[in-house]
């Protein structure tokens, strides 16, 4: 491999692998507070994508319900990313209020919200596809305004091209992490989430509502989640309801990988997962799972709690 | 405690996870408990007592194509062309009379999904003959249980070698891409004579891609091209820089690309935004208005051999792109005739059967042997121009086409142009 690749593989993957951080923050979050994983996080990912192409005016193909039906606004990309992803951050309340708090009230076993979990992921997706059929469907051409289609960061003989696209995305998600990690540490309702994540009874005994915690923390969760879906959609485009599915894995992988519940491990741990994937020979790109997979793997034998986890303490 | 919980929690949703991805969405068909390899070998001898469903009225033609999963953008197109067809034909009377009726049963993607729905189709629906399914890929395992069940399948849109050769009940209306792909590359040539270099790309994890890149390649050696790189992908994949930067840097005059729609969409897509101006060549998964979202404005100029046209003169075709046009507002895609066409064939040959025998006196393992012989007999005239088939059940058309894409500068109608 020449230098040139390398670098151009070394921004890939940083590009990538900022997307899986913000978006591998969104499970993270929830563990952290609910000490379980959101299966239907994958599904929330293309619902933001989904309402992003909406809200940009665009109108649906003639396979769903809403066959050729179309927004009457066409508002730009910047605002279109943010309400989707807000949009995506209600539908996450909502999904906490059907699929998890019945449950959590009833004192069920985490193993079964889960599942419900599972459940409101395959619902969203198959209704996705009932309303606006299986196509792709792509933002318009000037999403990124008239920023080159590549970026050429070696020299003009030497060229090292690199898709704005990828730019714009790492760009945002270091941003979008930076504001999360200072509203985490900084903020009383960030620590306030902490506080419940350390210990839900002595949080409530200390004055706070962990309820409306919840439903905050379900709230940034998702709307990550939404965000991440229009970053990657901007690069790739939609490529149908099924699309979210590789990333709820590639999410797992990270934050097991990160250490469950810690927010530097999530974000290190997308890091590492997309500069690997971006190693792995294209050729060989059928096992860009099983690389991410294998290593997984060998963090579960080798470091169980993760690169950043805490080792929990078993008490008596 | 939390330790154990927390890992446990991860690898279960993995599993759950995995086992849904491989689903690839819900598949609605339940089987009946029939139907084991084994006891579908059986059918015939046992099914005689059933009646042959054209004795309840109309005469149930099965629709096996993939309606979920990433492959329903090609499945959509087939079932927007065979509901035309149903409408068109009924319309017209049926087969002398009695009107068809189509039953569906998706396949997904996979080769399990086309396999539940062949065997439900053939068991439960009791169907005379099977449209589908929509991949190649899902034809060779789904196919064989059409032919040890003795029922006719005439595959819309399987191109890849081998597909007649499973059995004797296994027809196709799409023409192999043995025939069809050559076309486009000579396009190429006709556009810039000077091109000498070319890069091959294909989707590795696809039957359909790595038989036609086969052809193209032979066909670049052929034609005396220089092959200077062959570069692979998976169909999953969304990233190709690295594939196209490989290539690019080679200089290569010519792209050729083998994949389906969303890959191959966003594959034109990164090979342009990462510099590269010649010509491309795209195989039959890239055959579909699909991948213009994917594209947009990146699309313009990738040529693709077509085996319809909208075009095509006769009466028939006139008819089915007025009422698709009507329908969808858009010029009908290849899937979409060759569907219509498959469903054509089948009501053509039961009138030419019925005319022999009527067809609601035989009863259904013998409907389904006489008319597998019939199919194999006739011609058609058919939105693909006339068509007719070998003793082995490949089509035998006459009229090819390649396309051009054009695109406006802002990516937003682009359409198929038929070049002369």
């Amino acid at each position: 491999m020449n230098i040139n690749l390398f670098l151009q593989q070394l921004l890939n993957g940083l590009s990538i692998g900022s997307v899986y951080a913000i978006f591998a923050l969104g499970y993270t979050l929830v563990y952290s507070i609910l000490g379980i994983i959101n299966l239907a996080h994958g599904a929330i990912f293309t619902l933001g994508a989904y309402f992003t192409y909406a809200l940009m005016g665009g109108n649906f193909g003639f396979n769903g319900l809403l066959a050729n039906a179309a927004l009457p606004i066409k508002l730009p990309f910047a605002i279109s990313l943010i309400l989707a992803s807000t949009l995506a951050g209600l539908v996450g309340i909502v999904m906490e209020r059907v699929a998890f708090q019945p449950l959590r009230r009833q004192g069920s076993d985490s193993l079964l919200t889960v599942v419900s979990s599972l459940g409101v992921g395959v619902v969203i997706v198959n209704l996705i596809q009932y309303l606006v059929g299986a196509e792709s469907y792509t933002y318009p051409a000037n999403t990124y305004g008239n920023l080159p289609p590549a970026i050429n960061f070696g020299s003009p003989e030497n060229p090292i091209p690199i898709r704005s696209v990828q730019v714009v995305i790492f760009t945002v998600s270091v941003v979008i992490v930076g504001i999360l990690t200072y509203f985490i540490n900084h903020t009383k309702y960030g620590k306030a989430m902490q506080a419940i994540a350390e210990d839900p009874t002595t949080a409530s005994l200390l004055g706070i509502n962990s309820d409306r915690f919840i439903i905050l923390t379900f709230f940034i969760s998702s709307f990550l989640a939404g965000l991440a879906g229009t970053l990657v959609a901007s690069s790739v485009s939609i490529a149908g309801p099924y699309f979210g599915i590789a990333f709820g894995l590639r999410g797992l992988a990270v934050i097991v990988l990160g250490g469950l519940g810690s927010i530097p491990g999530a974000v290190l741990g997308g890091l590492l997962i997309g500069l690997v994937e971006a190693f792995v020979p294209a050729e060989y790109s059928g096992y860009k799972d099983a690389v991410a997979f294998g290593i997984l793997f060998i963090m579960l034998l080798v470091r169980p709690q993760g690169l950043l986890g805490r080792r929990f303490i078993q008490k008596v | 405690m939390n330790n154990a919980i927390a890992r446990t929690t991860a690898l279960l949703s993995t599993c759950a996870l995995l086992l849904t991805a491989c689903g690839g969405g819900t598949n609605t068909v339940t089987n009946s408990t029939n139907n084991s390899p084994n006891s579908t070998t059986n059918n015939p001898a046992t099914d005689t007592t059933a009646t042959t469903g054209t004795s309840s009225g109309a005469i149930p033609i099965g629709i096996a194509v993939a309606q979920t999963s990433n492959v329903a953008l090609l499945g959509q197109e087939q079932v927007a062309g065979v509901k035309l067809a149903e409408k068109y034909f009924n319309s017209k009377g049926g087969v002398n009379g009695t009107p068809i009726k189509l039953v569906f049963q998706d396949t997904s993607g996979d080769e399990a999904g086309a396999i539940n729905a062949f065997q439900t189709l053939i068991n439960k629906d009791k169907v005379i003959g099977i449209v589908g399914p929509t991949l190649s890929q899902q034809a060779f395992s789904a196919d064989p249980i059409g032919e040890r069940a003795k029922v006719p399948i005439i595959g819309p849109s399987n191109t890849a070698k081998g597909i007649p050769e499973i059995g004797d009940y296994v027809a196709r209306v799409s023409a192999p891409v043995s025939i069809v792909a050559p076309n486009s590359v000579k396009a190429a040539l006709k556009q810039n004579p000077q091109l000498k270099k070319v890069a091959v790309f294909y989707a590795q994890n696809d039957a359909f891609s790595k038989s036609e890149t086969e052809i193209f390649q032979q066909t670049v050696k052929d034609q005396g091209l220089e092959l200077i790189t062959v570069q692979k992908f998976q169909t999953s994949d969304t990233d190709f820089q690295s594939q196209a930067t490989n290539a690019i840097n080679l200089k290569p005059d010519l792209v050729i690309i083998s994949g389906l729609a969303a890959d191959g969409g966003n594959l034109v897509r990164q090979l342009r935004e990462l510099g590269y101006k010649g010509l491309i060549v795209g195989g039959n998964g890239l055959n579909t208005s699909n991948i213009l979202p994917v594209c947009k404005a990146l699309c313009d100029g990738v040529l693709i051999a077509q085996a319809y046209s909208p075009e095509h003169p006769g009466e028939i075709n006139a008819a089915f792109r007025k009422a698709y046009n009507d329908e969808y507002k858009k010029e009908p895609p290849q899937f979409s005739a060759q569907a219509f066409t498959a469903v054509q064939v089948y009501v053509e040959a039961l009138q030419a059967l019925d005319k022999k025998s009527k067809v609601n006196k035989l009863q259904l393992p013998e409907l389904r042997t006489e008319l597998n012989k019939q199919i194999l007999l006739g011609t058609y005239n058919t939105p693909l121009g006339e068509i007719g088939f070998t003793p082995i059940g490949e089509v035998v058309q006459k009229d090819f086409y390649v396309a051009q894409i054009k695109m406006p500068k802002d990516g937003s109608q682009g359409k198929f142009t038929f070049l002369k």
